[in-house]
C-alpha cells in the first residue's frame, strides 16, 4: 500500500581521509523513524556495480547521520549509496542514488606538529595527516606539500604564510616572543588543501650573535664550474667545512640534519671561497650549502643555507670564434661552443642556440648592426660587399632556460676586392692602346706622305731658271745646235743668246732626281749621273 | 570534457614575468629525467636475481594514460607518475643492497623535477588535474598495487628487483611516449 514515510534527502558523504560519515535531511515531524543505507560497489572501473548491500554502520540508525568506514575498501572505485527511512514494517521509497569516488571526495586530514625553539628560531617538525594508520587514503605522502600560517600571539597580529618542509626551521623571527602556528597539508597538483592542524603557540628563545659566523653565502657558477664565497669580518684564527645535502633529501620525513656531507677539499680551510664542481655528480638534481666556522676554541657556527639547482644556477661562458672568407665569397662563422671539457653537456642541456652580430666596420657613418639566430656551429653571411671590413661577434643562449653569455671577442676580416674589375680595366686598356697605335701609325704615315707629295709639287726644291718658261720640246736639241751656226734666213735674226746659256745649265743642280739621262756624247759630263728623264719632263711641262 | 583537466598551457608556454621563476625548461628536464633515471636504474643494481622469477607479479600498467590524445595531458601523467615512483623508492632498500650513489642520484634526479614543476603550478594558480579522471584514478590503484606488494613481502631482496623491473619498464614506455611527442 501507499506509505506515507518520506524518503530522506539532500544526501551527503563527508571524508576526511579514510573515515566516512553520510549525512542526510528528513522532512517530517516523525520522531520514531529509523534510517538504513544501502550501498553497490564497482570493482575496477566495471560497468555491472555489485548488488544493492546493507551499509554497515547505516543500519536502523535514528540520527541522522552515520559512520560508513568500515565498507569502503577500495578507495578509487565507484560506490553508489541510496538510504530510506523506517517505521516497523512501513518504509519509505529510496531516495536518489548519491554517486561517489572514495578519493575524489576526500579531504586531506591535519597534520601533526612539534615544535622546539632554538637560537631565536623555531624547529618544526610535521607528520603527516595518517601517520602510523594502517588504511590510507594518501599513501603518497611524499606528494604533501606543507602550508604554514604564523603570527605573532598578540591582538591584530599580521599573518604569514610560508611552505615548509616537514623537518624545518622557520626563522627571521624576533627573539623572546611568543608565536602561534598552524599548519595544513596540501596537495599542489590536485589543488587540494587540507585541513588545518590544531594551533600550537611557542615562544622564541633569545638569540646568540655569534661573531664569526660565514655571512653573505653567495654562489657563482660560469660553463658548470661552481664557486661558492662567503664573507666573514671576524678573520683571525677561523677554519671552514663546507657541507653539502642532496636536495630530495629534505622532501623525507627522516631528520636529515645527519645527512650533511662535507665537501672533497672544502674541509678545514681557512680561504673563504670553496670549488665544489666535483659534488654537482649530475645536472639532474638540486643541493644545499652551507659553510661551518671553527674558531680556535673549537666553537662552530652555520652558516645560512644556499640552494643550488645546477643548470639554473650556472652561467653560460661566451664561446670561441673564428672568421673566415672562403672561395665562395661567403663570410665563415667557426663557433666553438663554450665550456671546454662541459661543453657537450651544456649543449645537450641547455639545448644552445647562437646569436651572431655583424657590421660593417670599414665607413665611419652610424653602423648598423645585424643579428642572426642558429642552432648549429657553423653560420655563413652572404650579401657582403666588396673590400669591406666586417666584425662579428657571437653569444651562446639557451632559449628554455632564459639565459645568455657574454658576447665573444670581435672578429674582424676584410672582404676581398672585386677581383674581376681590374682585369677588365686593364685588359680594356691595354686593348684601347693597340687600337689607337694601329689606326694611328698608318694614318701619320699617310698624312707625311700627302705632305711630302704636297711640298714637292707647290714647294719644289729645284726651281728651273725663269728663262725657259714656255720653251717647249726643243730643248733637247738645242744644246747640239747652238754651237753651229744655223741658216740664217731672210727674214729673222734667231737669237741664239739663249742656247749658250742653256749650256752653261750645269744638269748638275738637280741632282734629286734619281733617273739618269744619256747625253748622245758630246754633251755628257761624266760626274753628273744625276741628270734624269724625270727633271726633263718636269722642266718640259714647266715650258710647255 | 578534458582528460587531465585543465591543460598546463600557460603555464609551460608562457614566459615568466618575474625573474626567480622560470619555467619553460621544464618539458625539456622532463625528457632528460626519464634518459637518466632508465640509466640510473640499471646502474644501481644488477642483472634480475634468477630466484626471484617465481615470485613475478603482473601489475597491468594502465597504459592508456599515455596514449598521446593530448599532449600537455600526457605529460602530466609522466609528472604524476614521477611522484609515485619517488615515493616507492623511498621505501626501505636495505634488503635491496643497490648502488647507494646510483639510487641517491635517481631520486634527486625526480625530486628536482618534481618540485620545480609544483612551484610552477602554485605561482601560476593553475590546476592541473580535475577529479573526475578514471585513467589517473587506474594509475594510482597500480602503484599501489605495488606499494602492497612491497608491504606484503616486507621489502625483501625479490619484492624490490620486482619493482625496479617493473619501474624499468613503466619508465622505458614513457621514454618511447615522450620521444613521439
Amino acid at each position: 500500500g501507499q506509505t506515507s514515510l518520506k524518503s530522506p534527502q539532500d544526501i551527503q558523504v563527508y571524508v576526511v581521509n579514510t573515515n566516512f560519515t553520510l549525512r542526510w535531511k528528513y522532512i517530517g515531524n516523525d520522531t520514531d523513524v529509523t534510517f538504513s543505507a544501502e550501498y553497490r560497489w564497482f570493482e575496477d572501473f566495471g560497468i555491472d556495480g555489485t548488488e544493492w548491500t546493507e551499509l554497515p554502520g547505516c543500519q536502523y540508525v535514528t540520527r541522522k547521520e552515520c559512520d560508513f568506514s568500515s565498507a569502503i575498501t577500495e578507495y578509487y572505485d565507484e560506490y553508489h549509496l541510496r538510504i530510506r527511512t523506517e517505521r516497523r514494517e512501513e518504509v519509505s521509497p529510496w531516495s536518489s542514488i548519491f554517486e561517489m569516488t572514495p578519493y575524489d571526495i576526500a579531504q586531506i586530514g591535519p597534520p601533526g606538529i612539534e615544535l622546539q625553539s632554538i637560537n631565536g628560531d623555531i624547529k618544526i617538525k610535521v607528520s603527516p595527516p595518517e601517520a602510523n594508520r594502517v588504511r590510507k587514503m594518501w599513501i603518497d605522502d611524499l606528494s604533501f606539500k606543507y602550508s604554514l600560517v604564523i603570527w605573532e600571539n598578540t591582538p591584530n597580529a599580521k599573518f604569514r604564510n610560508q611552505h615548509i618542509f616537514p623537518t624545518d626551521i622557520i626563522d627571521d623571527l624576533a627573539p623572546d616572543t611568543t608565536y602561534c602556528l598552524k599548519v595544513q597539508a596540501t596537495y599542489p597538483l590536485e589543488s587540494k588543501e587540507g585541513l588545518f592542524s590544531p594551533v600550537h603557540c611557542v615562544k622564541t628563545t633569545h638569540k646568540v650573535n655569534v661573531p664569526f659566523c660565514p655571512t653573505n653565502v653567495t654562489i657563482l657558477a660560469l660553463n658548470m664550474n661552481f664557486h661558492l664565497h662567503w664573507n666573514n669580518q671576524y678573520q683571525q684564527h677561523v677554519s671552514y667545512n663546507v657541507q653539502y645535502l642532496s636536495g630530495y633529501l629534505k622532501k623525507l620525513y627522516d631528520d636529515y640534519s645527519i645527512k650533511w656531507l662535507n665537501v672533497p677539499g672544502c674541509e678545514n680551510i681557512t680561504d673563504t671561497q670553496c670549488n665544489f664542481s666535483s659534488i654537482i655528480t649530475t645536472v639532474s638534481g638540486s643541493f644545499y650549502l652551507r659553510v661551518q666556522a671553527m674558531n680556535e676554541y673549537n666553537k662552530s657556527c652555520l652558516s645560512n643555507e644556499v640552494k643550488v639547482d645546477p643548470l639554473v644556477t650556472n652561467e653560460i661562458g661566451p664561446p670561441d670564434v673564428k672568421v673566415d672568407i672562403g672561395d665562395d665569397a661567403l663570410l665563415h662563422i667557426q663557433i666553438y661552443p663554450p665550456g671546454g671539457s662541459q661543453s657537450q653537456l651544456m649543449r645537450d642541456h641547455y639545448d644552445l642556440s647562437y646569436r651572431i652580430l655583424y657590421w660593417n666596420n670599414s665607413s665611419n657613418n652610424e653602423v648598423e648592426i645585424q643579428r642572426k639566430e642558429i642552432k648549429q656551429t657553423i653560420g655563413t653571411i652572404s650579401d657582403l660587399t666588396p673590400s669591406t671590413l666586417y666584425c662579428v661577434k657571437v653569444q651562446a643562449f639557451s632559449v628554455v632556460y632564459n639565459k645568455s653569455s657574454d658576447f665573444s671577442k670581435e672578429e674582424c676580416i676584410k672582404t676581398p676586392g672585386d677581383k674581376i674589375l681590374p682585369l677588365i680595366i686593364l685588359a680594356t686598356f691595354v686593348i684601347a692602346v693597340f687600337v689607337v697605335l694601329l689606326v694611328a701609325v698608318p694614318l701619320v704615315f699617310i698624312l707625311y706622305q700627302v705632305y711630302n707629295k704636297i711640298k714637292y709639287v707647290f714647294f719644289p726644291s729645284c726651281q728651273p731658271p725663269l728663262n725657259i718658261e714656255g720653251f717647249g720640246g726643243q730643248f733637247f736639241n738645242s744644246p747640239y745646235r747652238s754651237t753651229t751656226e744655223e741658216p740664217i734666213e731672210n727674214c729673222s735674226i734667231i737669237e741664239t743668246i739663249i742656247t749658250e746659256d742653256l749650256n752653261q745649265i750645269d744638269f748638275k743642280d738637280c741632282k734629286h732626281s734619281k733617273q739618269s739621262s744619256r747625253d748622245s756624247g758630246n754633251y755628257s759630263n761624266d760626274d753628273d749621273t744625276s741628270g734624269n728623264k724625270a727633271s726633263e719632263e718636269t722642266l718640259e711641262k714647266e715650258i710647255i | 570534457m578534458n582528460d587531465f583537466g585543465l591543460v598546463l598551457i600557460g603555464l609551460i608556454l608562457c614566459t615568466t614575468t618575474t625573474s626567480s621563476l622560470h619555467c619553460n625548461h621544464l618539458p625539456l628536464q622532463q625528457k632528460k629525467v626519464i634518459e637518466n633515471s632508465l640509466q640510473l636504474l640499471d646502474k644501481m643494481g644488477k642483472k634480475f636475481p634468477q630466484q626471484c622469477l617465481t615470485e613475478k607479479m603482473s601489475f597491468r600498467f594502465p597504459e592508456q594514460v599515455l596514449k598521446p590524445r593530448q599532449r600537455e595531458a600526457v605529460k602530466m601523467a609522466i609528472e604524476e607518475i614521477f611522484h609515485h615512483i619517488f615515493y616507492i623508492f623511498s621505501k626501505n632498500l636495505t634488503l635491496a643492497a643497490w648502488d647507494g650513489t646510483a639510487l641517491e642520484q635517481f631520486q634527486n634526479g625526480l625530486y628536482q623535477q618534481i618540485e620545480q614543476l609544483e612551484a610552477c603550478v602554485i605561482k601560476k594558480q593553475t590546476r592541473v588535474f580535475q577529479n573526475k579522471e578514471v585513467n589517473r584514478r587506474k594509475l594510482k590503484k597500480y602503484f599501489k598495487k605495488i606499494d602492497c606488494f612491497l608491504e606484503d613481502k616486507q621489502h625483501n631482496l625479490c619484492s624490490w628487483e620486482i619493482s625496479r623491473a617493473e619501474m624499468r619498464r613503466c619508465l622505458q614506455l614513457i621514454d618511447k611516449v615522450i620521444r613521439k611527442i
